[in-house]
């Protein structure tokens, strides 16, 4: 039924009376009338209550104690209306009518001017002619996604003078000092522009009749270009918001090499990390514990450094280098493991916040390259790249040099990958519905929080909407932080994630997807040719069934237009299929809904195009984040956070409170010619200065906290006024500098750490420890604590011999069990460690979730490590510790034979890397023989056709294989 | 500060002194005794050694209701269809309205004119609330029911309404009400978790099991899934492929390693938490099957709930769970529905009978039942989905199968028992039944009103977060819906 189109006056006056006046109301002539009647007394000239004036507009707008008054064009989330509407103001019984609520909602919700000439586009306050810079932020909110930087619908660029006037296809956008006769006003006006069909596929809103009066306006003045909208100025020497006394908190200043501290007992102290400790200690008279035994140490070395136990070979090893340093060659020997970089990458990859999805919906989007990234921080790691240069790369990967048209190499492709650091957000936005301004600036907020607290130690977020309260950090150095991103992120000429894409890949990758590819390729082409075969005379019938309504004069030229391929159309054609294109365009879907018999037959050939279409390989790429060259759109102040009050433009900045003994940060081109602003390269640079107060501590600090449970600082994403004082600041700056001395090495920092005596300590607490140092804060032993969800789950792989050790590339497969477990799948040659098995939000690995795998919010910092009787249930009942433990006896009973007590032996040594005590064999003796008799009945009861007492041995070993992984032993770390 | 002072981790004696004290208590509760899903407290990442358990917590003010009953409607139940009359549409059938009805849709293409309710409405009770006729059970319980004729959200699309309805913001990762609530108040049952979620057996809900994070509330907060066919909990029984009392043999050995383990390291609390949640995991498949155990109902009841007949059979069994749980103490149950349900975008009439048909029998039976046996004046019951509909026609291919597209600027939500003033309506939309106009309540008013009647005041429900105080309500105006309060 096609609706009536003529009746919308009727309905328009209807709503209408629902909404009081029909003129837009201003604070001058409406508002402040009402306040004087009824507010005004409380909060004006006499008294301000609440630190609220509501004389004019922008004393409301400012607010009082409770925040501003109103938030512009929201009048639901205006606090004024709040308390209107709830009826506590005014108190007493004098309420505001609803048409009194209604007129306040209406002028807030209308842009809240202040008086007509505000209305019809001034400024409210000071008046002056109009200029660019007033406008470009609506141009930029509602018109540059089709007529920008990247596309110019009808030719038409809307961002400069010189695209206005030239405008496009249908002539110049406006014409100065005529706003009517302006085709832009004109569109806009009409309705048709922005076109109400594609304003949510680019994410678009039409403008509000406060905007349209200030353009118009402008265009009355002469739409003028200059001067510039005042940029906020920063002038750093002299800065109301940010003073030299802020400057002075200690984190804010270059850490300073202190003198090693001397101690009294020199025994102890097995490098300058134990001096520091041991300073702190002597001064309550307290000391270290005793160092562990050499098999605990050996455990705990090989967890912290690749997350996994030794094997039964390494410990006899080890166990037999009796030299002096045994113990310091062993750290060498872990640092130089391959699964040492598996193993940190995934403490990097926590504060990045990766994830092998767009983390948004049910769909989920895949991000089928993200591995890339993950592949980059492995072989950093492994390669100890200075960490200078592994930030320089994830931040700023594409401006270090051209990459556009180069040789395809695996540097190549890292150096791009490692941006992906900051494509680790939630993105949303690969549908237009949720790509509008505020979900853009939801994304870049997401990355300024991760780049913030993962490598910076600041907490910034509360500065979007508002003067950080306790740091000196105020909102316009956060969105001059913001500003940093905006020429690749740049929110009002948006990319959807997928087509932040580099389509860079190895040659092998190219040609493997290729070689798959192409077949599919041609088969889908021969496929759809038989459909198109198929479906020829039912389109034709339809098309007939349709021009049937129209006049027979049109008829003739449709059909023929119908049989003439697009390129060879002539203009008449062209502007016919234009016209009657709801005539031409049969779908097939259409057909086959229309015609049973053709859908018998086309049913069957769609699904093998479908088929064919799903076995293609995802075309390889590179998921990047690159500078999108030309010229960047101005970035703003956002005024309370919010994208559609956009106020001072901002340059591009760090926080001015750090600033002592650094070089400032400072934008260049990157190479000359480079069609890339140089605004993350900047950035970079000035994050890797030796001396910075912040990176060299911060990553320390992580470092530290890795190893020994927590940090000097024990809020490691929070180094301001608000984190925690650190427990040990002289170690803290001596470690920074000493990192810094080492070249940025990161090994060396790991060395130093775990060849400390602080280090080497036994975790076993005894009373008097414990009443001195509670908390352990003075590390008067180590902390006993348990395998994360990763641990665990890769321990379990290891000692069970299913672990495939491959390094790198697409992550393995996940599979959903019927009772919604989610497991990984094999390889054929085992399994994968956690970190290659596919990372989605919404199906985590159901035994990595049960111990607290991190939710990315945007990133992890630190984990929580809880204990909850689900992870008993999931180690006990799951599928896969179950599985491992039958495979592993299998091994065992492959290496020792059937002897039941080495067979014990051989599971301690794989499990625990020590033998079991003669109490435990006895009762591990027991339990085997008791598990053996319990198993045949229902190895019977099954009709198994392998013998039951053999299998009832294997399967009795695995049972004790599966109690043993249970074992606290098992996933705690001495 | 809406938590209690950081305590100590609980010691192993501690532990088993309450094991002792549940024993003193009756019936299978006191056997179960101990906490099963406390365990050994989470440590707090930040703030040193703040502990995060489901202990009992103290109110800010004194409770009306004690849990939380929350029957989400997915998909967005159509106000002008069930809850909220507009003769308008009848009178101005077919007609187009202004343009503003027509922005925000998320499919313009397919709009049509107005289109009338497919179902009559009727005054029922003594406070004579319009119904429509699709809903008769209902309309027998609307002088217990406030129903709020005028909440609005912020996104015409699935995704953001629910997760603003669910957290408070339209972006992913933030944590859920129920969250917040156990997070808040801790349980009155350690054998069963805070915040149970019994979702559909047909499938996740839109965003899936974000719907019931807890974020970066600690991990022990977030909805735990009974699954209301098999097993209630992932892995909560032994593998099926086992001989029957392998578990036991097992578990036997296993207290025999750890205990030689334990007693090589005193003072290790962690330790000591880790040994006792293997001790309780045990005792929760008892727990657990026990509160979901509807056989143990009487034949009335079982009847009463439509779980003789099969359109109502899987929704009632959830609402009777859902009773269950809360006469145990659970604090949030939060039940889903078949994908999305309400979301008629076509077929309107059919959609609705379809939908009312499944929900609306066990939905009346769960209020009869809580005020029969006195729970209903301190459970508080929740009815509502992402958002509304529009007043609006979406066209399909004839007008017969019309049904509405997704209507986020007025809707309406109702709520009964656990302290809200019977047979109340609130606020109003405008004449279509568009947008809420009157007395217009957000879905921040929302949340603070539920965590009040709870006994807490939503700014002082937060947790210290890179130095940050994040709440449910974020720094956004919230307002406790006083007039719809008993």
């Amino acid at each position: 039924m096609p609706p009536r189109l003529l009746a919308p006056l009727l309905l328009a006056g209807a709503v209408a009376l629902a909404a009081a006046p029909a003129s837009t109301p201003t604070f001058e002539t409406d508002v402040a009338p009402l306040f004087e009647r009824k507010c005004t007394v409380c909060h004006g000239a006499s008294m301000t209550q609440g630190k609220l004036d509501l004389r004019t507009k922008a004393a409301l707008l400012a607010g009082g104690k409770s925040g501003p008054g109103v938030v512009v064009g929201n009048s639901s989330a205006s606090l004024l209306l709040d308390k209107v509407v709830s009826g506590t103001m005014p108190p007493g019984d004098d309420h505001l009518s609803s048409d009194e609520i209604d007129l306040l909602r209406l002028w807030i919700d209308k842009g809240a001017p202040d008086n007509q000439a505000e209305l019809a586009g001034g400024t409210g306050a000071a008046e002056g002619p109009l200029t660019e810079h007033e406008i470009l932020p609506i141009i930029q909110i509602r018109c540059v996604a089709c007529h920008g930087k990247r596309k110019q619908e009808a030719g038409l660029d809307l961002r400069t003078v010189a695209g206005r006037l030239q405008g496009g296809k249908s002539g110049p956008a406006i014409i100065p000092g005529d706003p009517d006769g302006s085709l832009m006003i004109q569109k806009i006006v009409s309705g048709e522009m922005p076109p109400p069909e594609l304003q949510l596929k680019y994410s678009v809103r039409p403008m509000t009749e406060v905007e349209l009066n200030k353009v118009r306006r402008w265009i009355a003045e002469g739409a003028m270009e200059g001067p510039p909208r005042e940029k906020l100025a920063v002038d750093l020497e002299n800065d109301p918001l940010v003073q030299d006394e802020d400057r002075q908190f200690w984190s804010f200043l270059p850490p300073k090499r202190p003198s090693v501290p001397k101690v009294r007992d020199q025994k102890p102290v097995r490098n300058p990390v134990d001096a520091f400790l041991l300073a702190r200690l002597e001064a309550k008279n307290l000391s270290y514990s005793a160092e562990a035994e050499k098999v605990a140490l050996m455990r705990r070395a090989y967890l912290d450094l690749i997350g996994m136990p030794p094997t039964p070979k390494e410990v006899s090893e080890y166990l037999r280098d009796t030299r002096a340093d045994a113990y310091d060659r062993l750290v060498d020997r872990l640092l130089d493991s391959p699964h040492y970089g598996e193993r940190w990458a995934r403490h990097w990859l926590d504060l990045a916040g990766h994830s092998d999805s767009e983390g948004f919906g049910q769909h989920d989007r895949p991000r089928t390259f993200a591995w890339r990234y993950r592949d980059y921080v492995v072989r950093s790691l492994n390669t100890d790249k200075p960490y200078n240069q592994f930030l320089m790369e994830q931040i700023a990967g594409d401006e270090l040099a051209e990459y556009d048209g180069q040789e395809p190499t695996q540097k190549l492709i890292d150096r791009l990958a490692a941006t992906g650091f900051l494509r680790t957000a939630a993105d949303p936005t690969d549908a237009p519905e949720r790509g509008f301004i505020a979900e853009r600036m939801n994304i870049i907020a997401d990355e300024v929080q991760i780049l913030t607290s993962s490598v910076m130690g600041l907490t910034v977020g509360c500065a979007r909407c508002h003067d950080h309260k306790y740091d000196p950090i105020p909102q316009r150095d956060y969105y001059r932080f913001s500003a940093i991103l905006q020429t690749s992120y740049d929110p009002y000429d948006w990319l959807p994630p997928g087509d932040r894409e580099l389509k860079v890949a190895l040659a092998e990758e190219t040609r493997a997807a290729r070689e798959v590819n192409e077949p599919l390729r041609e088969e889908v082409s021969r496929l759809e040719t038989d459909l198109a075969r198929e479906e020829e005379p039912y389109r034709e019938r339809l098309l007939e069934e349709r021009l049937e309504a129209l006049p027979s004069a049109v008829r003739n030229d449709l059909r023929k237009l119908s049989k003439t391929p697009q390129a060879e159309r002539d203009e008449v054609q062209q502007y016919l299929a234009r016209e009657f294109r709801e005539t031409l365009e049969i779908s097939s879907a259409e057909l086959a809904k229309r015609y049973p018999d053709l859908k018998a037959v086309a049913d069957p050939i769609q699904k093998a195009i479908a088929a064919a279409k799903r076995d293609m390989k995802e075309e390889p790429h590179v998921r990047v984040l690159v500078d999108t060259g030309g010229d960047p759109s101005p970035a703003y102040l956002l005024k309370r956070g919010d994208p559609l009050n956009p106020g001072e433009i901002v340059d591009p900045g760090t926080p001015s409170v750090i600033k002592v003994g650094l070089e400032p940060y400072q934008v260049e081109k990157p190479w000359p010619g480079a069609n890339s602003s140089g605004r993350r390269l900047a950035l970079a640079r000035w994050l890797t200065q030796p001396n910075h107060p912040l990176t060299a501590r911060v990553l320390v600090n992580q470092l530290w906290m890795r190893h020994f449970g927590r940090g000097i600082v024990a809020s490691p994403s929070n180094f301001g006024r608000s984190g925690m004082a650190p427990s040990h600041p002289e170690l803290l700056d001596w470690l920074a500098t000493e990192f810094v001395a080492s070249g940025w090495s990161i090994k060396k920092m790991h060395r130093l750490i775990m060849t400390s005596a602080a280090y080497r300590q036994t975790s076993h607490a005894d009373e008097a420890t414990l009443a001195a140092d509670p908390d352990n804060i003075l590390l008067t032993r180590m902390p006993l604590r348990r395998m994360d969800a990763e641990e665990i789950y890769d321990s379990v792989l290891r000692v069970s011999g299913r672990l495939d050790p491959a390094l790198f590339g697409p992550p393995s497969e996940l599979e959903v069990k019927d009772n919604k477990e989610v497991v990984a799948k094999p390889t054929g040659k085992g399994y994968r460690r956690s970190l290659y098995v596919t990372q989605r939000a919404q199906t985590p690995l159901t035994l990595l979730e049960a111990f607290d795998l991190p939710k990315m919010t945007p990133n992890c910092i630190e984990r929580g490590s809880s204990t909850v009787s689900t992870q008993a249930l999931q180690m006990l009942n799951g599928s896969d510790v179950w599985q491992h433990s039958r495979y592993m006896a299998g091994r065992i009973i492959d290496e020792v034979g059937v002897d039941a007590g080495e067979q014990v032996d051989a599971l301690f040594l794989r499990a625990f890397s020590r033998k079991p005590t003669a109490q435990e064999k006895q009762d591990s003796l027991e339990g085997l023989e008791e598990f053996a008799r319990l198993w045949p009945a229902r190895l019977e009861k099954d009709q198994e056709s392998a013998p039951t007492v053999w299998t009832a041995r294997w399967l009795a070993l695995a049972s004790l294989c599966h109690t043993v992984l249970n074992s606290a032993e098992f996933s705690f770390i001495d | 500060m809406s938590r209690p002072k950081p305590q100590a981790a609980p010691s192993r004696r501690d532990f088993f002194s309450r094991i002792a004290d549940g024993l003193h208590g009756a019936a299978l509760a006191s056997i179960l005794g101990a906490d099963l899903f406390q365990g050994a407290p989470l440590r707090a990442s930040e703030g040193g050694g703040q502990v995060f358990d489901l202990s009992p917590k103290p109110t800010h003010f004194p409770a009306k209701a004690k849990a939380v009953i929350h029957l989400f409607m997915n998909g967005g139940p159509s106000q002008v269809d069930l809850f909220d009359p507009k003769p308008a549409l009848e009178k101005f059938a077919g007609d187009i309205p202004s343009r503003d009805l027509t922005t925000d849709v998320s499919s313009p293409e397919q709009l049509g004119g107005l289109l009338p309710a497919p179902y009559k409405f009727r005054k029922h009770g003594q406070c004579g609330m319009d119904v429509a006729d699709v809903m008769p059970h209902f309309a027998q319980h609307v002088d217990d029911v406030a129903l709020v004729r005028s909440m609005y959200g912020e996104h015409f699309n699935h995704e953001p309404a629910l997760f603003l309805i669910h957290t408070g913001r339209t972006i992913a990762s933030r944590p859920s009400l129920g969250a917040w609530v156990a997070y808040g108040l801790g349980s009155e049952n350690q054998n069963l978790p805070a915040y149970v979620v019994l979702d559909d057996p047909k499938g996740l809900p839109i965003n899936g099991i974000s719907n019931w994070q807890s974020a970066y509330l600690p991990p022990v907060y977030q909805g735990t899934r009974f699954r209301s066919e098999g097993p209630p909990v992932l892995n909560l029984e032994s593998r099926p492929e086992w001989p029957t009392p392998l578990a036991e043999a097992e578990r036997r050995l296993l207290a025999k390693l750890d205990a030689g383990h334990l007693a090589a390291r005193p003072h290790q609390p962690n330790l000591e938490g880790r040994i006792s949640s293997y001790e309780l995991a045990a005792r929760m498949q008892l727990a657990a099957g026990d509160a979901l155990d509807v056989s143990a109902e009487s034949e009335r009841t079982r009847e009463a709930y439509g779980l003789n007949d099969p359109l109502t059979a899987s929704y009632g069994k959830r609402c009777l769970m859902a009773r269950r749980l809360v006469e145990r103490g659970v604090r949030f149950v939060q039940l889903y529905i078949e994908s999305q349900i309400w979301d008629a975008h076509s077929e309107l009439e059919k959609s609705l009978a379809y939908s009312c048909g499944k929900t609306d029998k066990p939905v009346s039976a769960l209020l009869t039942d809580l005020k029969q046996r006195g729970l209903l004046d301190s459970t508080l019951v929740v009815w509502g989905g992402e958002f509304g509909r529009l007043p609006l026609a979406q066209a399909a291919d004839n007008a017969d199968r019309a049904g509405r597209d997704h209507g986020p600027s007025g809707f309406s939500v109702w709520m009964a028992g656990g302290g809200v003033k019977g047979g109340t309506i609130y606020g109003s939309t405008d004449e279509l039944g568009h947008k809420a106009v009157e007395n217009r309540v957000s879905v921040h008013d929302f949340h603070a009103t539920i965590l009040h009647q709870l006994g807490m005041n939503h700014r002082d429900l937060f947790i210290e977060r890179h130095g940050l105080k994040e709440r449910l309500t974020d720094q956004f105006p919230a307002r406790v819906v006083e007039e719809i309060l008993a």
